[in-house]
Parts: structure tokens; C-alpha cells; sequence
């Protein structure tokens, strides 16, 4: 019995230092964004403000108090607007191809082995002639160009994700149809399109958090609040001069909220979806 | 399948077929190209062809071969503390516990924060003068005065790596517990019966099942971490004297503040070729093992 009473008291212990472990870091940031600038530059520090100061936030989000807050919203609408259209273009380009990849599984399937195989490529490998021929149209800082670039990413991916959620979907359904008469297009609207959705809507979310993430290109290809994403803005923001750490913080904050949202809701199918593609002989 | 029908197959893949010739496969093409030519990033003078000269450049290139070694060492630490941390994590939530959804709840938090936050959340907290790590260290007595994390040589790597170990232990925690969720039950109480001990039944049962959830981790961190560039550009850019500086930091450097762009792509195209190499490794590894 006393192992036992030991092994709880561990596991108890070994769990409350994951927990700080994980909160720790973020709960600082969060500390941080709500401290006045003087809390933040004592030596020692003030763990905890004196009091709760939220000017940063009202510096970020509201127009016309200083070029900053301007910026950072234009980095969240030009972050959402890349991110979706990457993630619509991507979806709706490999819905019908997984379709023929996982229904008539044959030669074309080298092309699905290639998409997947892209996906480990480094970025670097595509980001110099991309930029050459984004400059010579005259194509740079432009949220739809970017778009199409993030579908390097997101488009593999997503291939992946989807040819193997169509695998499961019983191949018989399809056949009454075909008995019925229906042609390509009915076959995978009204049948596997809807069987299809709630992977569909993993499949999607998973892609917009890369989207949301990405930073090598937008830092690359953007400079100006036409396209610039709010991981170049925040990074931005951080390498300036001064030292504005609530500011930096309150950035981090809000870039997080949406994927942190997202997360602690659909962390179930998130990680099911994640593991689809992979776990399976 | 019809002729009519196979037809109407290549035209459903087609739309995917461009964007994938235009955005990967043309560039990537070009990267080849650009690797045998001293071409220049604004392009002004015309590029000329240099054969191999670039790549025999590379293996000649101090920086470079540094640069590499850091993108594995980075890879190799980073990866092997996920999967110990990771796998340990998610067998420590498995077991029951009060307030345990809370708990693997809260476990996507570091995973879901932005890796660009993650790294600026890390350097606030290095901050030599105002960062919380000193302060703490201070304050607890663990350190007589404030110390420097990122500007100094030997720390900074580390640091970085520690934060990255930070964001991604929680994918590899979140896949072991899922895949320890679907566990079946009988045969851990088939086992009990049969008198096998809690470590025979890790060893035997438990492991062998979370394996193949590991290995599709594994993979997918490998082949992040070797790639690495944005964490660590922005905590260090590559510094302090270029002990930071990965492959793909010093390719990005080559071709964009040194504006050679020859070069430049002959160092990714090796960069390609290493990944590439990794991989098949692995497979190796793998289907070797399957077979037996």
C-alpha cells in the first residue's frame, strides 16, 4: 500500500509541474500585456502589475491613436484574408483530384506520391524564383499572390488528408448512383461531399492554423500594410528599438487568441485529424 | 475505365496539377537552374553558367557545412526531448487523476500558439536585463547576478531549443494520448490474468501500440526541425556568431542580403538532397523492420 500512496503523491507532483510548465510561459505573456511599462522594467521584476493596465491593447486595436495600431489590424485583415483564400483555393483544387486518386487508384497515383512528398521540401527550395517572378509581374505585397504561394504548403497537405477521408467512404454508395445514372459530378456532390464535410471541416481548420503560422514567405514577400501578416507585423514590433514589451506582448496575445480558441474547442478532431494520414498499414 | 470516363478523371485533376506545376514544380525546376548560374538577385547584369563550380563552392563553404550541422543538431536535440518529453506526457495523462480534461485540455495551448509568438514570448523571457528567467533566477538565489541567454555563444542554441521543445512536446504528447485511447482493454486484462507484470505490460502491450502514432510524429518533427527558420530568426537572426545560423537561415542570407542567388539555390538544392537522403533512411529503417 505505501508504493501506491507514493506513486499517487509523484504523479500528483509530476502533474502539477506540467501544468505550471505549460502555463508559466504563456500566463507571463499574458502578465506582461496587461503591465504598464514601468512594472516590466524594474530589476527585479514585479511579478504581478500594480495595476491592471490595458493601454497596450487600445494601441493595437484602435485606428488613429498611432501608425502602430493601424499596422497591426491591417495585419489581421490581410492574415485572414490570405489564410482563407489559401485554404479555399487548396480545398477546392483537391477535392476532385483525391476523388480520382482514391477511386481509381492507378498511375495518376505517382502525381498524389509527388504532392505528399513536396510537403517535406523546405521552403527555401521555392522561395528564390518564386520572388524573381512575383517581382517581375509585379506581383509582391499582394494578399492573393501570397495566397497562392501558402497553397505550396497547405495543398500537399491537404491531399493527403483528404484522399485518405475518402478511403473510408464506403465505395458502395457510389455504385447505387452509378446504376442510377449519375456522372462524375453527382457522384462526388451528392455523395461524397456530404460524407465528406466533417473532415472536410478538419481538414480546413488544420490548414488555416499553417496558414495563420507562417512567417518565412509573408516576411519575405510582403513589406507594406497592402499584404504584410500579423506574424511579420508582431515580429516587426519586436525588433524595434524601444523596448515596448507590453506592446510586443499584447501582439503575441492577440495572434494567439484565434488558434488558442480554436484549439481548446476542437482539440479532439484536430489531433484525429492530424493523425489520419499517418496511422494506418 | 472507359476512355470517356479516363478523360474526364485527368480533367478533375488538372485544376491541382497547375497550382502544383506553377507554385512547386516550375520553381522548384528554376532552383535547379539557378544552382549552375551566378545569377544576382535584382538581375541586372546578365547570369552566366557556372556549371558546378557553385556546388564545389558549398563543400568548400565553412559557413555553410556550420550552418548544416547546426540545422541537424537542432533537429536531433529538439526532436529526440519532444518524443521523450511528448510520449511521457501523454502516458502521464492517460492515467486517472482529478481535473484530468482540464488537464489535457490545457495540453494543445503550447501547440496551437503561433511559432512566431513562441519565439518573441521566449526572447521577452530571456531579456537580459527585464526578462522573467533571470528575475526568477535571481529572485529564487539559483544565480548571483543576471547572466545573457541569446547573446551569448554557447546559450543561445540551447535556449532556442528549450523554447522550440516548449511549443511542440504537445503534438507528440496529444498523438500518444490518443493513440493510448483507443487502446482495447481486454487485452491489458487478458494479460493481468495471465500474470504479466505493469512492465510486461507496458513492454508487450501498451508500446507496441502507440508506435506506429510515434513514428508519424517523429516524422512530421524531423522534417520541421530540419528546416528550421523562423523560431530561430527571429529569437537570434543566426547570431551570436553564427552559432545560431541553420541551413536554411544562411540560404535565405546567401540569397537575399548577399543577393547571390546562384549560390544561393546550389546550397538549397544540397538542402534538398539532405532532406531527401533523411527520409529514404528512414524508410529504409522502417520497411526493414516491418519485414522482419
Amino acid at each position: 500500500m505505501r508504493t501506491n500512496k507514493l506513486f499517487i503523491v509523484l504523479k500528483y507532483a509530476a502533474i502539477i509541474l506540467l501544468v505550471m510548465y505549460i502555463l508559466l510561459p504563456f500566463l507571463w505573456l499574458i502578465i506582461m500585456s496587461l503591465s504598464s511599462s514601468a512594472d516590466l522594467t524594474t530589476k527585479p521584476l514585479h511579478w504581478i502589475p500594480g495595476k491592471i493596465d490595458i493601454t497596450s491593447y487600445k494601441r493595437l486595436l484602435l485606428v488613429g491613436l498611432n501608425s502602430r495600431g493601424s499596422l497591426f489590424l491591417y495585419g489581421l485583415r490581410n492574415s485572414l484574408k490570405t489564410a482563407l483564400a489559401a485554404v479555399i483555393i487548396s480545398i477546392f483544387v483537391t477535392i476532385p483530384a483525391s476523388w480520382v486518386f482514391s477511386r481509381y487508384p492507378g498511375k495518376k497515383n505517382i502525381i498524389l506520391k509527388i504532392a505528399i512528398f513536396t510537403f517535406m521540401l523546405p521552403p527555401i527550395a521555392y522561395a528564390l524564383p518564386l520572388y524573381r517572378i512575383l517581382s517581375r509581374i509585379g506581383l509582391l505585397d499582394n494578399s492573393l499572390s501570397l495566397a497562392l504561394v501558402y497553397c505550396t504548403i497547405i495543398l500537399p497537405f491537404c491531399v493527403w488528408l483528404i484522399k485518405e477521408n475518402i478511403d473510408t467512404i464506403p465505395y458502395d454508395l457510389e455504385e447505387a448512383a452509378i446504376i442510377d445514372g449519375a456522372g462524375f459530378t453527382k457522384r462526388i456532390s451528392l455523395i461524397v461531399l456530404p460524407l465528406l464535410l466533417p473532415a472536410l471541416g478538419t481538414v480546413a481548420l488544420l490548414s488555416l492554423l499553417m496558414a495563420w503560422d507562417e512567417y518565412f514567405y509573408a516576411m519575405l514577400y510582403t513589406n507594406s500594410q497592402n499584404a504584410i501578416t500579423l506574424p511579420v507585423v508582431i515580429s516587426n514590433l519586436a525588433s524595434g528599438r524601444q523596448s515596448n514589451y507590453n506592446l510586443i506582448a499584447a501582439g503575441g496575445v492577440l495572434a494567439s487568441l484565434p488558434p488558442v480558441c480554436i484549439g481548446l474547442l476542437l482539440q479532439r478532431s484536430l489531433v484525429r485529424g492530424l493523425m489520419m494520414g499517418g496511422v494506418k498499414d | 475505365m472507359s476512355i470517356a470516363e479516363a478523360r474526364k478523371c485527368n480533367v478533375l485533376i488538372v485544376p491541382m496539377v497547375v497550382i502544383m506545376g506553377t507554385m512547386i514544380g516550375w520553381p522548384l525546376l528554376q532552383t535547379f537552374f539557378l544552382s549552375f548560374t551566378d545569377t544576382t538577385l535584382m538581375g541586372l547584369e546578365p547570369a552566366g553558367f557556372v556549371g558546378w563550380q557553385n556546388f564545389v563552392d558549398a563543400f568548400h563553404d565553412d559557413g555553410f557545412l556550420s550552418s548544416l550541422k547546426v540545422s541537424l543538431l537542432f533537429a536531433l536535440v529538439v526532436v529526440t526531448s519532444e518524443m521523450v518529453l511528448g510520449t511521457s506526457v501523454g502516458l502521464l495523462v492517460h492515467q486517472p487523476f482529478i481535473g484530468r480534461s482540464l488537464v489535457r485540455a490545457l495540453l494543445i495551448l503550447p501547440w496551437a500558439v503561433p511559432t512566431v509568438v513562441n519565439a518573441i514570448m521566449w526572447r521577452l523571457i530571456y531579456n537580459p536585463e527585464y526578462g522573467a528567467l533571470n528575475s526568477l533566477l535571481f529572485q529564487l538565489g539559483i544565480m548571483k547576478e543576471y547572466t545573457s541567454w541569446l547573446s551569448n555563444a554557447d546559450r543561445a542554441l540551447p535556449s532556442i531549443m528549450f523554447a522550440d521543445v516548449w511549443k511542440n512536446f504537445s503534438l507528440v504528447a496529444l498523438i500518444t494520448l490518443s493513440a493510448l485511447q483507443t487502446l482495447p482493454l481486454s487485452q491489458i486484462e487478458a494479460a493481468k490474468i495471465d500474470g504479466a507484470g505493469a512492465g510486461q505490460r507496458f513492454f508487450y502491450i501498451t508500446l507496441p501500440h502507440i508506435i506506429p502514432s510515434l513514428q508519424v510524429a517523429l516524422v512530421l518533427r524531423i522534417i520541421e526541425t530540419v528546416k528550421v527558420f523562423d523560431i530561430i530568426y527571429i529569437m537570434t537572426k543566426g547570431g551570436p556568431a553564427n552559432k545560431t545560423r541553420s541551413g536554411s537561415i544562411f540560404v535565405y542570407q546567401e540569397a537575399f542580403t548577399n543577393s547571390r542567388m546562384g549560390s544561393g539555390s546550389a546550397f538549397a538544392i544540397i538542402m534538398v538532397a539532405l532532406i531527401m537522403i533523411l527520409i529514404c533512411m528512414y524508410l529504409r529503417v522502417l520497411t526493414t523492420k516491418r519485414s522482419s
